[in-house]
């Protein structure tokens, strides 16, 4: 069908007026502080808040336990502190696997009203407000709490049980936080998931472990990959659970980087860290994305 | 349907009561949050004394209205009242703005094919995968480097940026299903651009529309993160001070605050997800 | 009697969702042969698909039993049948390649590595689908991947291959070659093939036996022509083919020969050993049986074209012959003939040799 000069042009002018307000909003208000944080991340921070406009590497030297001046030695806290935060991020996408895979199968052998009212009461959570949701959790797991006092009334322990801030109740938060971004993207799969292969399987004469294995995990494994990836980033950055449920026990990067802009102001280091973050997103991200575009090329029936 | 992968009565029960254990730690906690809002005791709430409306009242009407509560157990219902209303403002105008901008944005990418389409579609979800910290200090950075007052204009801004991304996601989603060739046969039965949007392609999209709306303001009232950085010391919002209220130490308000804050998106979200369950 | 693989009295219930059951298959009893390629026909919701599903082992029958020769497959369960099923969507695992998939009984089975790749080698040739073994399932055509859903289950060496419509998403030239494939491919192979369809053509042409099940029930089982040409009921006689139902009383007996009288006072002469004066009886008359006259004739049918349908090799009139019932006769019409055109209003006579009649009881009649 070709379009006239006058069409085209109106189309055009069309497309621009459509487009304008969202390009220059995330251009103005979303690229260009990107931007600018890389490069406060290599500037020297200022002695009291700000930057200094000089080269400055150390923000990143710094991270790494390198010393930083002449005055200071090698310290590799940050770096612990960081490694600390990849390992609660494992583990809270452990433990949102673990308890929304077998879930995810249990809403999807539900039929009708009943499988409805069962999503949208697993849904429901996770517009609660992450604060009162973590909230919950203070009440349940702190020495005068829920958990402690119903353990102590039953006899089964003597002492008031501190369970707050430890690696494990920041992991406990995180997971209760983050659990409907993993149930989502497997659920969505396991529907999916064609229940006629699973009965070939099994005609075929493989046994149901068997079947799990070869079977269902391969099938099922873009859902896990993408709730694995978006639990990951939000509980790697998180700075509100471990400050409310690690206290100053349980350091997480996420309070670094708060703390560096709302208390040492030491904006460089903060965004050096902020990027440190960016770049595992950028870089799972990106695998996620190869790996979706590639079995898109292969073509799905 | 897999009731035959569980070969056993024994390991399909385990099932369903692993699925009812599923649905209660979900659920557990915040019902406890529900219970402790009644509890009288204004030490320990874990100790039940008894049944009282109080920790409601004094939001409302303030200490000393509702029974004998010190004034050390509560805030003051101005200062909630403040708080609210600067959430109301800042959900209410970012999200009406994202509304407007993600649609018209949604209906471009849709109609239109332009050079560079896939990376500028890219570039549209990008602020839904950046992180909220990231995003929260680079927002920082530059509204103090570009000599901007932090305040309620900050917050709506910020707001504003990502949520849009939500907005075109969801609507992208309603119109992927839409029937283009409505708007050519409508254009062929003689009505002009405005006219077509209005009765034609708007009706088909106002479901995703309004999805996304409740959606972009639901996630506009409850943001912490951004908002914890780029608020100014008279733009509280309700979360921010909830989040002040409890690093004071954990007061029997709290719960009360919590579950009307709880009752409100609840019912928020209910009429989205029904309005979805509803159309598809 | 063959008592390779028996189905005694297989009753299956299903709850519907308002509470009640249905019986999807009521008393179902089955002889099936070794070495025999049978269809089970019928059409949606006649229990065909629960039967093959009981005897894969999928489902559980609440009364009677499965025996193969002789031996109970009421406790083995699915994966331990020496049965495997070709599914109606084919069901290969879109993640394996064409070798995996049909490699995928043996490895479950720890089959040693060498006789695994030598056998799978093998059933793709069977299949004649050497050489597209590191295909992926999606790059296959619908033909291809159901020949790889059948090398997956023979190259296990099954006793008995279960159907399930496997032919249903194949188009119209792809689902002939296929049926024809099939019923040599169980020529050479050797076994049972128990084959689930809805398409009554496609029954007859591949089966060495039919089975008709309707509401649960098995309503015939017989050869392709048999239940072409003798249909035990009204329901075979209407599934199967087009049938012209006269239904009437016996009036009259002359050795083989009956004279029938329907409602409307028309005398049939049918040719049956079985009924009596008095009985109530159904004649079922095949439209390439009923041959067209333009002058009236003796113990003939009289009645007007409404309708005539052009399909190529004949025509298909549709004739109104009282009572508001019509008859489809079929009528060869040959190039250049002088014949008079049966256009819609032309009044014919219908007639036939009582012995191309077939007689069945009539329910209710």
């Amino acid at each position: 069908m070709a379009e006239t000069g006058a069409t085209a042009s109106r189309n055009r002018r069309t497309l621009i007026l459509l487009l304008a307000p969202l390009t220059i909003l995330l251009g103005v208000f979303f690229l260009i502080p990107l931007g600018i944080m890389v490069v406060y991340s290599f500037l020297e921070p200022g002695l009291y808040g700000g930057v200094e406009w000089n080269w400055y590497p150390y923000n990143y030297g710094r991270l790494i336990g390198w010393p930083l001046n002449d005055y200071e030695v090698f310290d590799p806290i940050y770096l612990k502190i960081f490694l600390n935060s990849l390992q609660i991020a494992l583990m809270t996408v452990a433990g949102t696997l673990l308890l929304s895979y077998p879930a995810a199968f249990w809403v999807a052998s539900m039929k009708g009203p009943r499988k409805s009212l069962v999503l949208f009461l697993v849904a429901l959570p996770f517009f609660a407000n992450m604060l009162v949701r973590i909230y919950a959790w203070l009440l349940l797991l702190r020495p005068t709490g829920f958990l402690s006092t119903l353990l102590e009334s039953t006899g089964l322990i003597i002492e008031p049980l501190d369970l707050l801030f430890t690696n494990f109740s920041v992991i406990v938060g995180m997971v209760y936080v983050l659990t409907p971004f993993m149930f989502l993207p497997i659920y969505a799969n396991v529907e999916k998931l064609d229940y006629s292969l699973v009965r070939a399987s099994r005609d075929l004469g493989a046994t149901n472990v068997q079947t799990l294995w070869r079977i269902i995990l391969p099938l099922t494994a873009p859902g896990i990959i993408g709730g694995s990836v978006i639990v990951f980033i939000p509980a790697l950055g998180n700075f509100i659970v471990p400050s409310l449920l690690g206290g100053s026990k349980v350091q997480m990067t996420g309070n670094l980087i708060e703390r560096s802009f709302l208390q040492s102001r030491d904006w460089p280091f903060g965004a050096a860290l902020a990027l440190l973050i960016m770049a595992f997103v950028v870089v799972l991200f990106s695998l996620q994305f190869s790996r979706q575009s590639k079995s898109e090329g292969q073509g799905t029936r | 349907m897999f009731e035959r992968i569980m070969s056993s009565k024994g390991w399909w029960r385990l099932f369903q009561a692993y699925g009812l254990v599923f649905l209660i730690f979900l659920y557990l906690p915040l019902a406890l949050i529900f219970v402790y809002s009644f509890n009288a005791n204004p030490i320990n709430m874990a100790v039940w004394t008894e049944f009282t409306f109080d920790w409601y009242k004094t939001i409302f009407f303030g200490a000393g209205t509702a029974g004998s509560f010190d004034a050390a157990f509560t805030e003051s219902p101005d200062r909630i009242f403040e708080v609210v209303r600067n959430s109301a403002i800042v959900a209410l105008s970012a999200s009406t703005i994202s509304t407007v901008i993600g649609t018209a944005t949604a209906i471009a990418i849709r109609r239109y094919d332009f050079v560079g389409k896939k990376v500028y579609q890219a570039l549209l979800v990008l602020p839904m995968i950046v992180p909220d910290i990231v995003l929260g200090i680079a927002l920082l950075i530059f509204f103090v480097g570009a000599g901007f007052e932090l305040s309620l204009l900050t917050v709506i801004i910020g707001h504003t940026t990502f949520l849009s991304s939500y907005v075109f996601v969801v609507v992208s989603a309603r119109l992927a299903g839409m029937d283009m060739s409505l708007e050519r046969a409508s254009a062929d039965l003689g009505a002009g651009p405005l006219t077509t949007f209005r009765r034609v392609t708007l009706p088909q999209i106002m479901p995703g529309v309004v999805g996304g709306f409740l959606l972009a303001f639901i996630i506009s009232l409850d943001d912490v993160v951004i908002t914890y950085f780029i608020a100014g010391v008279g733009s509280q919002t309700l979360p921010l001070f909830i989040l002040a209220m409890m690093r004071r130490g954990l007061r029997p308000q709290i719960n009360a605050l919590a579950i009307l804050l709880l009752s409100f998106t609840f019912t928020v979200a209910a009429i989205g997800l029904y309005l979805r369950s509803r159309k598809s | 009697m063959d008592g390779f693989l028996q189905i005694r009295s297989a009753t299956k219930m299903y709850r519907t969702p308002e509470g009640g059951s249905i019986r999807a298959l009521d008393d179902v009893t089955l002889h099936i042969r070794s070495n025999e390629l049978i269809s089970l026909l019928g059409p949606s919701g006649c229990g065909k698909t629960t039967l093959l599903k009981c005897i894969a082992g999928f489902e559980d029958l609440d009364h009677g039993d499965i025996t193969l020769t002789g031996q109970s497959l009421t406790r083995i369960p699915a994966h331990r049948r020496p049965f495997n099923t070709v599914f109606q969507n084919y069901a290969l695992f879109p993640h394996l390649t064409v070798e995996r998939n049909v490699a995928y009984g043996l490895d479950v089975a720890h089959v040693e590595r060498k006789e695994r790749t030598r056998r799978v080698g093998e059933a793709l040739e069977q299949v004649g689908l050497a050489g597209f073994g590191a295909r992926m399932p999606n790059q296959l055509s619908g033909g291809q991947q159901q020949r790889v859903a059948v090398a997956r289950s023979l190259v296990l060496k099954p006793k008995v291959l279960l159907l399930d419509e496997p032919l249903s998403a194949l188009d119209r030239k792809m689902r002939e070659s296929m049926q024809i494939e099939l019923k040599s491919l169980q020529h050479s192979v050797g076994i049972t093939f128990i084959f689930v369809t809805h398409d009554q053509e496609e029954a007859l042409s591949m089966s060495d036996r039919v089975a008709v099940l309707a509401s649960g029930k098995v309503q015939q089982l017989a050869s392709p022509k048999e239940i072409y040409d003798e249909p035990q009921n009204e329901f075979v006689a209407n599934f199967v083919g087009t049938s012209n139902i006269f239904k009437g009383k016996v009036i009259a007996k002359e050795g083989r020969t009956l004279t029938l009288k329907t409602a409307n006072g028309r005398e049939l002469a049918v040719a049956s050993d079985r009924f009596g004066v008095g009985d109530d009886a159904c004649a079922v008359l095949r439209p390439e049986h009923l041959k067209l006259s333009g002058e009236a004739r003796d113990r003939a049918i009289k009645g007007t074209v409404t309708q005539s349908v052009f399909v190529g090799s004949e025509m298909h009139l549709h004739v109104d012959v009282g009572l508001g019932r019509t008859a489809v006769v079929r009528h060869r019409h040959n190039k250049g003939s002088t014949e008079a055109a049966y256009g819609p209003g032309a009044d014919v006579t219908l007639y036939y040799t009582p012995e191309a009649a077939h007689v069945i009881e009539c329910k209710g009649a």
